[in-house]
């Protein structure tokens, strides 16, 4: 069996072990419980937006958000050292207060999440759904095991209740309803070769991707053009130009590519339907990170949804960017002016190039996960182990942000210009989400 | 924001669908569903371990010349089916035990393993897959213990078979999907795939030989892609459920272990949600072209490079989008949601001797991302090898929930008639009741030993508008296959010049053949003209 498999195996295994142990509403073993149940569920999660076609990257990050806030306030709801995202995220009321009397968190957050998931992924194939209730029965029995029937009972009610809360707020955030997977039935090209046109054979991709994301209302951003940027080199097809120089120089790095940096575009390239996606790498990272560090419950709850604001903030504020400038694909410019037979080894993405979604995303994450862990914090990321890419290693987040950027470069999908600007948009976004108060 | 004057609706600028300017117009066939009164009633029925399959068999077990039909029934029986029809008439069957109606079947493919002449049957099943013997008249009986055939414990979903360069014994192989026993975590768990191949030079199957790595598998296919003289075989794989996979191509070369073509030889990474293969030499230059389902867009695949070196490296480039094949979602209706596609087969319905393409499309199960009516689609080629769709116009555009199909004549008038299995409802039944279409001729291969139905060879037939060519294969589509009669368009040529290059790559002699007629060509002789009755 392979290592995310068994991971996932070995996790619903230590779950039942410890509720064999005996009741635990309370205290660390309560706490290890609770923690099982929230990395089970975000392990089905990355790889249910791996298979479930309605989840491009903006999908998968929003969903990611909301399942984060779900569990952190489903915590910090009995808990003495966290303060409610209420208030401080946009349009979040305060969650329902806890009813008097006991309650587990393994039993509470496992209501919730499985409500949430349940209609987040609701699009999901029978295979999804199939499994989703697999898990939901195996980890409620496993959470309840042991807790007294009354305390089990009033959990989930307030679970329930929690997540209904979370998900009337997520409904009206523009984000909710994606139809024919995000590509529009009708879309008009902005005129002029500096824009973007289709840069596939796919008769589906013909429209660009959710061309109104950027207009969603964002987490904890004012709104989507809140991390500005500056406009793109200016579109020349002159030789010497700033435009036509970015454009060699991608030409010239691809057909010249290191093996090393062919396996970065590859590591970071993460395509939707064959990968948890850009923002699912990086939730992956942080549950690497959680587990390496032996990171507690508030610890994982409190990276978990700070993470996942960051990713669906980057999101919004990348997709306002890009369908502001419309920028052309290197592979139009490239094949217009330079070369007619260019490849770019990486598939271009449906939609304006400008800035680099995988910069702006991972600088946003990477922002987030160093002021909560550290500056030089070196991790491992196996991320794609299981799909035979070697686990590549980095000093810092900030590394490994860069890297991500650069690699869209390597991969012929972006020029320099989007991804540092993409990365500076990136830290941008974090600095907000750095800014929110979770502890007490 | 500026903005183009000109709206880019997304499908209608998808494909240059019509044909073009000074062209002839299209034949529309005219299909008649006969479902109710053809004595057809079996269901595909299941839950998630059936999700995919959903087989049907079209093949000759009581040397009538007319074909009977088997059909898988997923957790119900399979059933089988006597055509009791007669030349050009309604389509009628009669059910009839056979030996063949085993519960958890998924697929179906007709062969003769034991080269006596009479047809046998590769079961594909959710447990046990069983090779069935036939007797004559239409009996079958289990031959996997006489046969050394290892039926194993899978879910098996795709099926292929090929006689290697000198074997007197067939070599098998099937395709097997996800772990069914993994019901919480099934992703990554794809199951391998299986070989099975002649024990020495003896007369039975050797224990199976894995095929990995493996990655879900819903197609197989041995096609001699590269006209080398020796297939190699294809794989379509779901990416739903594989880590690491894509499509794959494995070389075969007698006596040795099949390998993988790599991105080294020429190989390009392919990822969709392969279902099912079909191929045709659709450009009339010798080598296939190969058509894979998936969801939303599906794929046609020609080989690319430059003339004199494609045959060097299996680089594929997709051609879907300028044939206008893409089907990747409903032509009817006012859905914006994708399709999902199922079986295909090439094969030419109005006899205008170019191949058409039938695609069978159905919702996984109620994918809501995905489209709930998804008509199947019956797509002519023209003149200029674009496809036009006609299967509203035809009368074929049900939107039951389809798997597996097949075109075959099944009322011996030369005619392609059309049957669909469905999921969760009764198969469907067509017949092609054109007036206006074309000649045609069908043709029967047979030879001497092992292989006598010439699995490997290619039939060429010079009709209009020019040559065609027929690999001669069992496999591919989805869960469905095929044996007996091979159907050629002729346009208005009332002769064809027709040869086969045999399995062992021996040229045969071209032979004048008349129109509307069926023949049985035996190696080394002249075709006989054949007739019902």
């Amino acid at each position: 069996m392979k290592a995310f498999r068994a991971g996932v195996a070995a996790l619903l295994i230590a779950v039942s072990a410890l509720c064999g142990a005996g009741s635990a509403m309370a205290g660390d073993l309560g706490d290890a419980r609770a923690q099982h149940v929230v990395r089970n569920w975000y392990r089905l999660m990355l790889e249910l937006v791996r298979h479930t076609p309605t989840y491009s990257p903006p999908v998968a990050s929003r969903s990611f958000a909301y399942v984060g806030v779900t569990a952190f306030e489903a915590v910090a709801g009995g808990s003495a050292q966290l303060q409610s995202l209420a208030g401080q995220l946009n349009g979040l009321a305060p969650a329902p207060q806890r009813p008097a009397g006991a309650h587990d968190d393994a039993v509470l957050l496992n209501a919730a999440l499985t409500q949430v998931m349940e209609n987040l992924f609701a699009n999901t194939g029978p295979t999804g759904q199939r499994a989703m209730t697999a898990f939901g029965e195996r980890l409620s029995a496993g959470a309840a095991a042991g807790v007294p029937d009354d305390v089990v009972a009033r959990s989930r009610t307030h679970g329930a209740a929690l997540a209904r809360h979370i998900l009337d707020w997520s409904e009206a955030d523009g984000g909710a309803v994606v139809e024919n997977m995000g590509f529009p039935a009708a879309y008009e090209l902005t005129p002029g070769p500096a824009h973007w046109v289709p840069t596939s054979r796919i008769a589906q991709q013909q429209t660009p991707l959710l061309p109104q994301w950027g207009e969603n209302r964002t987490l904890v951003m004012p709104d989507g053009a809140a991390c500005p940027l500056p406009a793109p080199p200016d579109y020349s097809e002159e030789p010497g130009s700033a435009f036509y120089d970015e454009a060699r120089e991608v030409y010239d790095t691809v057909n010249s590519l290191t093996d090393e940096q062919r396996a970065v575009a590859r590591f970071w390239s993460d395509d939707p339907m064959l990968s948890p996606t850009p923002p699912g790498h990086w939730l992956s990272i942080a549950l690497q990170v959680l587990e390496q560090s032996e990171a507690d419950l508030e610890r994982d709850v409190d990276v978990l949804a700070r993470v996942g604001v960051a990713l669906s903030d980057s999101f919004i504020a990348c997709w306002n960017a890009k369908y502001a400038f419309d920028l052309v694909r290197p592979v139009t410019y490239i094949r217009r002016v330079i070369d007619p037979q260019f490849e770019p080894p990486l598939i271009t993405p449906p939609f304006p190039e400008y800035p680099s979604g995988h910069s702006t995303q991972s600088a946003a994450a990477a922002s987030v996960l160093t002021d909560l862990f550290g500056a030089d914090v070196a991790f491992e990321d196996a991320t794609h182990a299981e799909d035979g890419l070697a686990p590549r290693s980095y000093a810092s987040f900030r590394e490994a942000a860069q890297e991500a950027g650069i690699s869209r470069l390597y991969g012929g999908i972006h020029f320099r210009a989007a991804v540092e600007r993409g990365l500076d948009q990136g830290r941008c976004v974090g600095r907000y989400v750095n800014a929110l108060r979770t502890r007490n | 924001m500026l903005r183009f004057a000109i709206l880019l609706a997304v499908m209608g600028a998808v494909a240059p669908l019509r044909a073009a300017a000074g062209e002839p117009a299209l034949t529309v066939p005219r299909f008649v569903e006969e479902t109710a009164t053809s004595g057809i009633d079996n269901v595909y029925a299941g839950d998630w371990e059936y999700m995919a399959g959903g087989g049907v068999a079209a093949f000759d077990c009581n040397d009538d010349g007319f074909s009977d039909l088997l059909f898988a029934g997923g957790e119900d029986r399979a059933k089988f089916y006597r055509n009791a029809g007669a030349p050009g008439s309604a389509l009628r069957f009669e059910a009839q035990e056979s030996g063949l109606e085993l519960d958890r079947v998924t697929g179906t493919y007709p062969l003769d393993i034991d080269g006596d002449g009479i047809t046998d049957i590769m079961l594909l099943r959710v447990g046990e897959n069983v090779v069935m013997r036939g007797l004559g008249g239409c009996r079958f009986e289990r031959a996997n213990e006489a046969w050394g055939f290892d039926g194993g414990d899978a879910w098996s979903t795709a099926f292929a078979a090929t006689w290697e360069h000198g074997a007197r014994w067939p070599t098998l192989a099937v395709g097997n999907y996800i772990d069914r026993r993994e019901d919480a975590f099934p992703w990554g768990s794809c199951t391998d795939n299986w070989l099975h191949r002649p024990e020495n030079d003896r007369r039975r199957f050797a224990a199976p030989l894995a095929l990995k790595p493996s990655h879900c598998a819903l197609s197989m296919l041995f096609t001699d892609w590269n006209r080398s003289g020796t297939p190699d075989l294809r794989i379509s794989n779901d990416r739903e459920y594989y880590k690491g996979g894509q499509e794959q191509l494995w070389r075969f070369e007698a006596g040795r272990a099949p390998a993988l073509y790599t991105e080294a030889d020429g190989w390009k990474r392919l990822r969709i949600w392969g279902m099912g293969i079909a191929s045709s030499d659709l450009d009339r230059d010798g080598y296939p072209e190969y058509f894979l389902t998936s969801m939303a867009d599906n794929k046609l695949q020609a080989l690319s490079g430059a003339e004199g070196a494609r045959t060097a490296r299996p680089a594929y480039e997709d051609i879907a989008y300028a044939s206008g094949v893409t089907a990747h979602r409903p032509y009817l209706g006012d859905q914006v949601k994708p399709s999902t596609a199922w079986h295909a087969q090439f094969d030419d319905v109005n006899n205008d001797g170019r191949a058409d393409l039938f695609i069978a499309k159905g919702n996984v199960a109620e994918m809501p991302d995905f489209a709930a009516k998804d008509p199947n689609n019956l797509l002519l080629q023209s003149a200029a090898g674009s496809f036009q769709e006609a299967g509203d116009k035809a009368g074929v555009a049900s939107v039951a929930i389809a798997r597996g199909a097949l075109l075959a004549d099944l009322n011996l008038d030369g005619l392609l008639d059309l049957v669909v299995a469905n999921r969760w409802s009764k198969a469907q039944i067509w017949r092609n009741a054109s007036t206006d279409a074309g000649r045609w001729l069908q043709v029967k291969l047979r030879q001497d030993g092992a292989n006598r139905e010439a699995v490997g060879a290619w039939l060429e037939v010079k009709g209009e508008p020019g040559m065609t060519r027929r690999e001669i294969t069992v496999g591919g589509g989805h869960a469905s296959g095929q044996s007996g009669w091979w159907h050629a368009g002729l346009g208005d040529a009332r002769q064809a010049d027709v040869r086969v290059i045999w399995p062992d790559g021996t040229a045969g002699e071209w032979q004048r053949l008349e129109s509307n007629r069926f023949y049985v060509i035996e190696r080394g002789r002249p075709a006989r003209g054949w007739s019902p009755g």
